[in-house]
């Protein structure tokens, strides 16, 4: 038969042939149909209770403290109070400045797992994805234990007589970025392996050949060929960075106020469900800007592999 | 050894293992000291341990919430990934192959809720349960987490059925099997580790899941990282240590099973 002859990948293949045996488009045993149970919760369950988080935040007779003077009361206040601003610009440089670590620790981490792993590649790969298979309670209880007066790294110092009082490490916003790091970073190497994989090594070799330095390759070469790893990791945790809740919950004494802790805390001390409703919205917001951009670069990627 | 040499003529190579090396031990130190302060004899958290004990670990069956709240969640995350996965598989297999316009489009949409924040979905899902009279319930919980399962479960169960070509179905349709004995026999083994790589996602994911399940907690529906946060806001002792340790070694034990029954490792791999 001629289909068989013709590489699997011609999307014409054997079109008439699936339609005589039933088969629907490109051989999918499945009909198009069978979408419709997941479409159908989802627009439930995920679209409608968003939709509906937005016409609360909008709504006048939710409000709890004071007559809310218009429709987009609650907004008002979070973008005209400074002290909501102040949130706002804190969760936003926060999460870059997790982020930009990720970045600058994932990178070397990258290259080696991509170029110099060799048969350690699985190990390394294993390491990155192992934490994943523990809560995120337990890693930032182990920052606790590490850090805390009475913890290993005090313990150490003072065992060696660095130091005779413990340091106070726990306060301050470093240990939460350092948790948020911990938590976000392999994302980010994984992003950036993936794309340092699909660089023709010829290019690099060619550039060395023609007199280029180490160095001078790596930041005109192999650097501009991952923008799209490091634009899709990039994204990627800084997204996450910017919804996480439990490890600043927990890490950080209270050093930085960001909008998902500003959110549980509405929830559960103040109870303004209108001002918490609109903050989530604003976090939804930059979530789908992310969402969006991170599409564009996919959709980028997938044009330029053909 | 010709390595090791060559490695000494240039210092500036050490570099770059040195930094992969340091990279995993701060990827690593905070897991290693909850399993080892886990063992300890100590009642407060405190360097050196001076004994080691497994009373921490007798501390999970002793003290009721930690043991119900893990029964909770071991439930939810089994009744979430079953539910996820009856609606995500045919989903993923219908999308994976279509040529229709909107299906990728359609893949992007059940792939999102993983990019929203889950504190957002969890504040606007109990809003809108409660008003559909679901309130703070084990089906809230279970609607919530199956929510975020989806994603796990069409993500893998898209990336394995693309990777296999059509071949397989029309050879079986053309020695008679019909539509259903395909379906049966050659596309669900087919895709048969995709979903059990994605299922393994959704029920880690959901056992790990705070953001959604403390907007719905109860003592009747609290799940173990409800009860954990709630503990380790009042108290820091190493009993948090060990049921941490004992949850890992369940995540463990489902990866191993699922790797050995079904193969992880070789999902998307054309057999």
């Amino acid at each position: 038969m001629k289909a068989d002859v013709e590489p699997p990948a011609c999307p014409k293949r054997g079109a008439r042939l699936r339609r005589v045996l039933g088969l629907g488009p490109a051989g999918a045993a499945v009909p198009l149909i069978w979408v419709l149970p997941a479409v159908a919760f989802m627009a439930i369950f995920f679209v409608a209770p968003l939709v509906d988080n937005v016409a609360r935040s909008l709504s006048l007779a939710g409000g709890f403290s004071g007559a809310p003077t218009s429709a987009l009361a609650a907004y008002a206040k979070l973008l005209g109070d400074p002290y909501y601003l102040e949130v706002l610009v804190t969760t936003l440089v926060f999460s870059l400045v997790v982020t930009a670590i990720s970045l600058v620790a994932g990178y070397p981490v990258a290259y080696f797992l991509v170029r110099k792993s060799g048969r350690y590649y699985s190990l390394i790969v294993f390491l990155l994805v192992a934490p994943l298979l523990t809560s995120i309670i337990m890693r930032t209880f182990g920052w606790r234990v590490l850090l805390a007066r009475r913890g290993f790294v005090n313990s150490i110092l003072m065992d060696l007589g660095i130091i005779d009082v413990p340091i106070n490490f726990l306060s301050g916003p470093g240990v939460a970025v350092a948790g948020l790091v911990h938590v976000l970073v392999p994302f980010m190497v994984l992003a950036i392996a993936s794309s340092l994989q699909g660089i023709d090594r010829q290019l690099e070799e060619s550039a060395q050949i023609l007199g280029a330095s180490r160095m001078r390759t790596f930041f005109h070469i192999t650097l501009p060929l991952t923008l799209d790893g490091i634009g899709t990791g990039f994204i990627l945790v800084f997204m996450l960075a910017n919804g996480s809740f439990v490890t600043l919950l927990l890490l950080g004494g209270g050093s930085i106020q960001t909008l998902p802790l500003l959110i549980y805390q509405q929830f559960t001390i103040t109870r303004d469900f209108n001002l918490a409703g609109a903050m989530s919205n604003v976090l939804l917001i930059s979530a789908l800007i992310c969402l969006v951009l991170q599409l564009r670069i996919l959709k980028r990627r997938g044009v330029k592999g053909k | 050894m010709t390595r090791l040499l060559d490695l000494l003529r240039n210092p500036a190579d050490l570099l770059l293992p040195a930094f992969v090396f340091l990279f995993f031990v701060f990827i690593i130190a905070p897991i290693a000291i909850v399993v080892w302060m886990a063992f300890s004899a100590q009642a407060y958290i405190g360097f050196p341990i001076p004994a080691y004990s497994l009373k921490w670990f007798y501390r999970i069956v002793e003290y009721e919430p930690f043991l119900n709240s893990l029964i909770v969640s071991i439930e939810l995350a089994i009744a979430s990934t079953i539910v996820a996965a009856t609606i995500g598989v045919p989903a993923a297999l219908a999308l994976a192959r279509s040529r229709a316009g909107f299906a990728d489009g359609l893949a992007t949409f059940l792939l999102s809720p993983i990019s929203m924040p889950q504190i957002v979905l969890g504040f606007a899902l109990l809003f809108y349960l409660s008003a559909l009279g679901f309130g703070v319930s084990f089906t809230a919980l279970l609607l919530g987490h199956t929510l975020c399962g989806i994603p796990y479960i069409v993500r893998t169960v898209l990336g394995v059925y693309r990777s296999q070509p059509a071949d397989f179905e029309e050879a079986a349709a053309i020695l008679g099997a019909n539509r259903w004995q395909v379906f049966r026999y050659v596309t669900l083994p087919l895709v048969r580790p995709g979903i059990f790589a994605g299922g393994l996602f959704a029920l880690l994911i959901s056992m790990d899941n705070l953001p959604i399940s403390f907007f719905f907690g109860s003592p009747d529906t609290n799940t173990l990282p409800v009860v954990l946060l709630s503990y380790t806001e009042n108290q820091f002792d190493p009993s948090i240590a060990a049921v941490s340790t004992v949850q890992m070694l369940l995540a463990l034990l489902a990866l191993v099973v699922v790797d050995r029954v079904y193969g992880v490792k070789h999902m998307g791999a054309p057999s």
